[in-house]
């Protein structure tokens, strides 16, 4: 809690002259910082050990309905009070959401998560707005946050809840981004897909499922690899060759009885966009404009999103 | 992709598992035995292709996954809230693949009552994630009595093979 005085005031309630005052605030000993309308703030703690210093009861308390005495010790707490310090943030999108945000709270009811280390997306938007970049850089509710988009769907405001968490999650140190979504799009980079999967183990794999298939009710089945003219290009979600292949053949299965012509790609085959979590763009259009160069390369006439 | 290749649209179509999907059924390229799936289903509204797509290029995908689901199944029954109100699984925005499994499944919480007060011993869920979520996340940690399928592995499961060869 801040306290707000006057110089003179406090000049009287110590018995000393205004210009000492000035002087203990200018010489740091009086911890205080000039507010607004020639008043000065400090904080209520400060003043509290002002007065004990010079053994004078406090004139007001912090529930100044109940008698200090009764209130006992007051616990120290260890938040600093927010400073506004006017700096410009870097991540609110828009400036004016410090007036635009009605700090209504609907979006903090509609989220699931809600006081989950203390934060819901009303706070984040309005740490935006006061500039609080690093701390919500440094936070992980930006990333516990699934960008489910409730939040922003109820705002009244018409706040952009949801670009504002993926700029947050785009300003964190790469190397810092948690769990293996950065390791993915970094591997999605170099090798095709998230988890690094190699060419021909992915090959094989997909032949192997397809004959499978076909012993088992697709007769005739072959998986399709860059077959050129086939009119479907089929993206692949990497968890799937990697930890349940058989999941692909209900696809498969679906294109067999309704006799359509598709194909898979032996490269750059990722389906999952992993930038779009981590708030990475730059790494997102390179993983899209590799699916473009696959459609154009095998001469697909229909893109299929794979979720 | 509509903001980087907008002139790929030209040059082909994309379209997303609801589309190819519903055109197999509705131009009757497929055929689907309803008596496979005889129990209670819901559908779970993925908020990427509902919400977010509908804030993104003005278009949600909400009916088209029930007409599919309905297609399949004929005991069919709402999460409440649904559609563009619908509750998240909790495993989105890459949350799946991250450490903080705990909050995870707190998040959870308000999807695994919904699921329970449907009464639907099938759940439908047309995206990866959310799959995944409650399949293998909240259907242990809230116990419930629950199968969840791909919206393509239900159509998948209801094929009848046409006699080809
Ligand atoms: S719902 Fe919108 S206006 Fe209300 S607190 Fe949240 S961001 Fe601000
Ligand atoms: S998008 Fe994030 S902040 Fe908004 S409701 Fe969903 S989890 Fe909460």
């Amino acid at each position: 809690m801040m306290y707000e005085f006057k110089v003179s005031d406090l000049a009287e309630e110590f018995g000393v002259h205004r210009n000492t005052i000035r002087n203990w605030i200018n010489a740091g000993t009086l911890p205080a910082k000039e507010g607004p309308g020639r008043k000065y703030l400090m904080k209520f703690q400060d003043y509290q050990k002002l007065c004990e210093k010079f053994g004078r009861e406090p004139h007001i308390s912090p529930a100044n309905n109940v008698s200090a005495k009764a209130l006992g010790a007051l616990e120290v707490s260890d938040v600093a009070p927010l400073e506004i310090t006017g700096k410009k943030s870097e991540i609110a999108i828009d400036p004016s959401w410090a007036d635009a945000c009605l700090t209504c709270g609907t979006c903090a009811s509609a989220c699931p998560i809600s006081g989950v280390d203390g934060l819901d997306p009303r706070k984040i938007v309005r740490m935006a707005a006061l500039g609080m970049d690093e701390e919500l850089v440094a936070s992980n509710w930006p990333w516990k946050c699934t960008m489910c988009a409730k939040c922003e769907e109820s705002c009244p405001a018409n706040i952009q809840i949801i670009a504002l968490m993926r700029k947050i999650r785009g300003k964190r140190a790469r190397a810092k981004v948690p769990g293996p979504i950065h390791k993915g799009v970094a591997m999605c980079l170099e090798r095709g897909n998230n988890l690094g999967i190699p060419k021909e183990d992915f090959v094989f794999l997909c032949e192997d499922l397809g004959q499978e298939l076909a012993e088992d009710c697709c007769p005739g089945f072959k998986t399709p690899i860059d077959v050129h003219g086939a009119r479907v290009l089929v993206t692949v979600n990497s968890k799937e060759p990697f930890g349940e292949p058989d999941d692909m053949k209900w696809w498969w299965k679906i294109f067999y009885a309704a006799g359509e012509s598709f194909t898979i790609s032996s490269e750059n085959w990722e389906g999952v966009n992993w930038g779009l979590f981590s708030g990475d763009d730059e790494a997102m259009k390179t993983v899209v404009g590799r699916i473009v160069d696959n459609m154009r390369r095998l001469n697909c006439k229909v893109l299929l999103l794979p979720e | 992709m509509n903001k980087w290749y907008p002139e790929v649209f030209n040059e082909f179509k994309v379209v997303s598992v609801f589309d190819l999907l519903l055109e197999y059924i509705q131009e009757g390229r497929i055929q689907l035995d309803k008596s496979v799936h005889t129990m209670p289903v819901s559908y779970h509204d993925p908020c990427n292709y509902g919400r977010k797509s509908l804030k993104a290029f003005g278009k949600a995908y909400f009916e088209e996954g029930r007409a599919i689901t309905k297609a399949c199944c004929d005991d069919f029954r709402e999460l409440n809230p649904n559609r563009n109100g619908a509750y998240c699984c909790g495993a989105g925005g890459g949350a799946w693949a991250m450490p903080f499994s705990e909050e995870r499944v707190y998040y959870g919480r308000i999807k695994a009552r919904q699921i329970v007060e449907s009464g639907a011993h099938l759940l439908i869920a047309p995206c990866h994630n959310c799959r995944d979520q409650i399949m293998k996340s909240l259907i242990k940690e809230y116990d419930l009595n629950l199968e969840v399928k791909y919206i393509w592995e239900l159509v998948a499961d209801s094929l009848i093979m046409p006699n080809k060869q």
